[in-house]
């Protein structure tokens, strides 16, 4: 065992132990807890940069910490690039926001609950990445979820808080199901859980020819229904506006930089596995790849549309991440080459650089929030005097968003573009022009989010309360990610070699690139287009987005994709109370035979009492009739002669009837 | 241990009439009798296991002589991985019964009599899964019934004689077919232990007379375990129960009917009737299960009652039972596939079987404080006790959660083996497509509805109620939740975590029987 296998395991099992000793420290001491929180997420954080060198340096791929776990399945730790990339990112975030935390949750009930949860959390998303076999990874993939539930429910006071949690739950729950079906049908082809064995099944039946391709395309069909239930894509994505309930520190970590992306994980792991088998990937070219691409250009396009629209701040947020998951997912989707393709490197890329200006804008989000007490922006403005480092972060934060040079969106989203213009088919084309339409979006709804928060005059709202700064602690971390939003994209080369990515391109090339002028024209005329309609009111783009016509009803409906998910839950509980009437109807239906057998038994007894009476009444006349015999006294001949024949007839009859029946 | 399985019978037998004596100087001695008896039982069955893995068999056999009138009954006692599980769950269930019931029955008549009636309900319940002997079995599987009419009857709600009435009116028709079959199978082939009989009947060649005898065992376990449309008892008995009485009723006594079912009509009569019926028996199972289970969750949806609601989740977890159990292995001949898969399932099936067992007992147990703090039973009408019970809400929200289905906890587990057996069989057998389908979606709506009943017993969401209500339930009693409870709660929930992190224990012992 070297070092590194020790760091891989403490790795996830630290902050995952440690989380249950949080509620009784914190029972002990606050502060104590606070440190310990602190301590442990920075352990975490440092034993996940252990993993780095090994593999980096090495050719870097090892299952290792093999524990026989259920009969049969070992639970163990897999160790490549890509799982140590999303180890770092969830380690290092998770240390952000604990630092963080400790302003912005400062003075809340539960806090000892909190950093149990995240805590958890943490653990548990490294785990996910980490597992070496599928079903460890399911069950942490649930772990997750449920932390995830619990952290946007974190305010149970609040009754949208906890509705939303439901929400959140139920609606990821539907990925869930399409994933276990897949891991499913993987381990009856493979007779395995493990990512190795199953690489090593896919390359030997390969060999023999034997490959279910068709059973494979399900597979692959199945684990995008994971991926965009929990990667919050088109049509499931509205779970993520409702998930903006919890609290931003929250947000930021589990809504926009660690758990939304583990559905992006999923599939490029997936991706990697398929790779092993040429005829799959050819298979998976014609339909699955494109449905993954058009999947991610039009989540991308929506969620730009409705962060254009919406007037909460975090809403903003919420979208702009959706959008910018669609863009890794359209990145994704033009790896059909497996890790060899610039579509594969480019979302890993992009996944990141999103996670730095996604999460810097939660942070100060929520140091806005917590300031001014609401989320609304149309009460905000002119907040640049009162919050001067949160607004010098916030450009940064919109600048990066929007793609400028040399913030780190500008290399990252522009390799998406050039992936998905370079498909080159007739839908390709349609694609592409989403994609850049999307692209001029993202610049818009940053501009304009810069524009009703922090320039124009003071709000009346903003100076009727006296508004402070955002405290150090908080403002810290957000200035990290800030320096990181401004030195990732220059450092591509590094992370194509971490990666063991060949990239086509060199950095410079992006710049004399046939898509920078279009890029850069773009975002120019928008920022024009933005700039006349916010501070001119030119064009009259207010008077659209403020009156009632076709695009304003579909985007405050959301593409009406939660009407239709609430109708389905309408249903259920129609189908529900139809149940219980059956079950009442049922109830009844015993309830009757019951009483059935009743009236029978009491019929049955009725008719015993008639026969009683009968038998009775017939007995008694026997016997009168016996007695009055006997008293008849015999004087005469002719009554014995009579009392003979009648007696005679009397048998004949009854011979006769006997002989008759 | 050489008497190891008779001592099981022969201790709380012998208690019964101990532990009423004790109870009539102090109950709560009493409770602790039950319980130190129910702890030594535990010792003793598993001190069985060494051998039952080590055995070539893997069964652990006592034999005594019986009633020597009726050739071959004899007081046959045995343990397999599976029936040696199923028994140390009974056992751990009855253990925390008595310790919870020492707070929760306080106070109420004729004590003495109640803890005696409860060491009885062990005898039966242990009975059914340790003995191979058919005549035991009932003898067992009648004897598990009567302690229960009464303790549903004397101590329960409203109406409990009528609700008691009803459950020994249900489960006694059940038995009735029960013991007919029993009968018949005697009749045939002159033999009373299982595993001889399975193996007559299967040299008999009578795929008609089995075909009869399948259906006739099956509809009355059915009965016991409470399917759709043979439930109704089950709402009514388990919510009217006192909540210990709940507690193994929904744990361990409807699954004492899975148990058969898998046991003596799968494991005995099926591979007499042949792969074509015997795969169409299969199908009509799942179709059964997926009933039930569809039922249950739908009612627990929207049923207001806190015990009904989980009287109702009952049904479905029994759905699930049957559907895991419809993945028996129908045509094992056919290949090494089809056993393995089934073998996952199956494995699945028993797991659920424990992991429901204790996640449910803890649920009711849970529920049963709650009821007994606040006097209250609408969960309409509850909120925000977990401020106000902080430690029975953490427990009881481990249990929703396991029921819902989700990890760190027993049920994930077993679920995902039921489904990851299905799916396999799936491919092999296009019929379960749907149903492993329609299962798949119940697990959400169980999430759906376990959710609902902890946001409305312990947070203070009211979405779906449009007067107003108080904003938070008053906790009547000054009382507390008693250590004793919290001990009961403790046992289970701790069981529920190390079964959801690390189940090897009751895999292994499971993976040891053969099915099919």
């Amino acid at each position: 065992m070297s070092l590194e296998s020790y760091a891989a395991g403490l790795v996830w099992a630290i902050p995952l132990i440690s989380s249950l000793f949080v509620p009784a420290i914190g029972r002990y001491s606050e502060k104590i807890r606070n440190y310990f929180t602190v301590s442990v997420a920075a352990t975490t954080a440092v034993l996940a940069l252990l993993l780095v060198p090994s593999v980096w340096f090495s050719n870097g791929e090892a299952a290792i910490f093999n524990l026989n776990w259920l009969p049969g399945i070992a639970a163990g730790v897999y160790l490549d690039p890509l799982s140590v990339l999303f180890t770092c990112l969830v380690a290092f975030f998770g240390l952000i926001i604990v630092v963080y935390s400790l302003g912005y949750m400062k003075g809340e009930e539960g806090l000892s609950r909190y950093y149990f949860l995240i805590l958890l959390f943490i653990g548990s998303m490294i785990a996910l990445v980490l597992s070496d076999n599928l079903l460890q990874m399911f069950i942490f993939w649930e772990m997750v979820g449920l932390c995830s539930y619990a952290l946007v429910s974190f305010w149970y006071k609040k009754p949208e808080s906890i509705h939303s949690g439901v929400k959140v739950f139920i609606m990821t729950r539907i990925g869930d199901i399409c994933l276990l079906a897949a891991i499913g049908i993987l381990f009856f082809m493979f007779g395995t859980f493990s990512f190795y064995d199953i690489i090593g099944g896919l390359e030997s039946e390969v060999i023999a020819g034997t490959l279910d391709v068709g059973l494979l395309v399900t597979v692959a069909f199945l684990v995008l229904g994971g991926a965009v239930a929990k990667s919050a894509q088109f049509p499931l994505f509205t779970w993520l506006y409702s998930a903006m309930e919890a609290p931003t520190s929250v947000s930021a970590l589990l809504h926009a930089a660690t758990m939304v992306k583990a559905g992006i994980y999923l599939l490029s792991r997936f991706i990697l596995v398929f790779s092993v088998a040429p005829i799959l990937l050819v298979a998976l070219q014609e339909t699955w790849f494109p449905v993954v691409t058009w999947i991610g250009v039009i989540t991308a396009f929506i969620g730009a549309a409705l962060g254009l629209f919406t007037t909460d701040i975090k809403g903003v947020l919420a979208y702009s991440t959706v959008s910018q998951l669609g863009f890794i997912m359209a990145g994704l989707g033009t790896a059909v080459a497996g890790a060899a393709s610039m579509g594969w490197f480019a979302s890993l890329f992009h996944m990141v650089s999103h996670a730095f200006f996604e999460g810097l804008g939660f942070l100060l989000a929520g140091g806005i929030i917590l300031a001014l007490k609401t989320r609304d922006m149309r009460l905000m403005g002119g907040l640049r005097k009162a919050m001067p480092y949160t607004f010098v972060l916030a450009l940064i934060m919109v600048l990066t968003a929007g793609g400028l040079p040399p913030f780190a969106s500008f290399f990252s989203k522009s390799l998406i573009i050039a992936c998905v213009s370079e498909v080159g088919t007739t839908s390709g084309l349609i694609q592409t022009i989403l994609v850049y339409a999307t692209a001029a979006l993202t610049f818009a709804y940053c501009v304009r989010l810069l524009s009703l928060v922090f320039m124009g005059e003071q709000s009346p709202f903003v100076e009727r309360i006296s508004v402070k700064e955002a405290p150090k602690i908080m403002l810290a971390p957000a200035a990290v990610l800030a320096v990181l939003c401004v030195i990732w994209g220059v450092s591509e080369p590094v992370v194509a070699d971490f990666l063991h990515v060949v990239v086509g391109v060199s950095l410079f090339e992006a710049f004399v690139s046939l898509e920078f002028p279009i890029f850069m024209g773009l975002l120019v005329s928008v920022f024009i287009l933005a700039y006349w309609s916010y501070y001119r009111g030119f064009w009259g783009i207010r008077r659209i987005a403020a009156g009632k016509n076709p695009l304003t009803i579909l985007l405050e409906h959301k593409f009406f994709l939660d009407d239709v998910g609430y109708g389905i839950v309408k249903w259920i509980e129609k189908l529900s109370v139809g149940s219980l009437h059956v079950d009442g109807g049922l109830n009844r239906f015993y309830g009757y035979l019951g009483r059935g057998i009743v009236v029978l038994s009491r019929g049955v007894m009725g008719l015993d009492d008639l026969l009683t009476r009968l038998m009775d009444y017939f007995g008694g006349l026997f016997v009168r009739a016996c007695l009055l015999l006997y008293r008849i006294p015999l004087k005469t001949f002719q009554n014995y002669i009579a009392a003979v024949i009648v007696g005679v007839i009397l048998i004949v009859v009854i011979l006769y009837l006997a002989g008759a029946l | 241990m050489v008497y190891a399985l008779l001592a099981v019978f022969a201790i709380p037998t012998i208690s019964i009439i101990f532990v009423y004596l004790t109870g009539k100087k102090s109950p709560k001695a009493a409770a602790l009798f039950v319980a130190a008896i129910a702890i030594i039982n535990i010792l003793l069955v598993l001190s069985t296991v060494p051998s039952v893995i080590s055995n070539p068999d893997h069964r652990y056999i006592e034999s005594y002589p019986w009633i020597s009138v009726i050739l071959g009954s004899s007081f046959t006692l045995f343990a397999d991985g599976v029936s040696l599980s199923l028994a140390i769950v009974s056992l751990i269930l009855i253990l925390a019964a008595s310790l919870f019931s020492i707070t929760y029955m306080a106070g109420k008549k004729r004590l003495p009599a109640y803890y005696a009636l409860l060491c009885m309900l062990s005898v039966g319940l242990v009975g059914v899964f340790l003995t191979s002997n058919l005549l035991l079995f009932y003898f067992c599987w009648e004897l598990m019934l009567i302690p229960a009419y009464f303790i549903v009857g004397e101590w329960g709600y409203r109406d409990a004689y009528k609700q008691a009435f009803k459950l020994l009116l249900y489960t006694h028709a059940g038995a009735v077919f029960v013991l007919l079959s029993i009968g018949a199978i005697y009749w045939l082939t002159g033999a009373l232990d299982m595993f001889t009989a399975r193996d007559s009947l299967l040299a008999l060649a009578l795929p008609d007379a089995a075909k009869w005898l399948l259906i006739a065992l099956t509809g009355g376990f059915a009965v016991k375990m409470a399917v759709v449309p043979l439930h109704m008892w089950l709402p009514d008995a388990h919510s009217e129960a006192p909540a210990p009485m709940s507690a193994l009723l929904s744990g361990v006594i409807i699954s004492a009917g899975a148990y058969a079912i898998l046991r003596l009509s799968l494991g005995m009569v099926f591979p007499a009737v042949g792969i074509e019926f015997g795969t169409d028996f299969l199908h009509a199972l799942a179709i059964v299960g997926v009933l039930s289970a569809f039922f249950g969750a739908l009612i627990a949806l929207v049923s207001t009652d806190i015990k009904r609601l989980i009287a109702y989740s009952s049904i479905a977890h029994m759905g699930y039972v049957l559907f895991g159990l419809s993945l028996f292995p129908s045509d094992a001949a056919a290949g090494v596939a089809v056993l393995f898969a089934s073998s996952i399932a199956l494995t699945g099936t028993v797991l659920q079987i424990i992991s429901h067992a204790l996640s449910k007992g803890l649920l009711f147990i849970t529920a049963g404080a709650v009821m007994h703090q606040t006097d209250e039973r609408d969960i309409r009408k509850m909120g925000g006790l977990a401020s106000k019970m902080p430690f029975t809400a953490a427990v009881s929200i481990i249990a929703a959660l396991s029921i819902a289905g989700l990890p760190p906890f027993a049920c994930f587990i077993s679920e995902l083996l039921i489904f990851i057996g299905a799916i396999q069989v799936m491919l092999l057998d296009q019929f379960y497509l749907v149903p492993t389908f329609l299962m798949l979606v119940i697990t959400v709506i169980s999430l759906a509805y376990m959710l609902r009943f902890i946001l409305n017993i312990f947070f203070s969401s009211k979405p779906e109620v449009a007067e107003p209500v108080a904003e938070n339930t008053e906790v009547k009693k000054t009382s507390g939740v008693s250590n004793w409870m919290k001990l009961s709660f403790v046992i289970l929930a701790v069981l529920i975590i190390l079964i959801g992190i690390y189940p090897a224990f009751f895999i292994n012992l499971i993976q040891t029987v053969h099915f099919g």
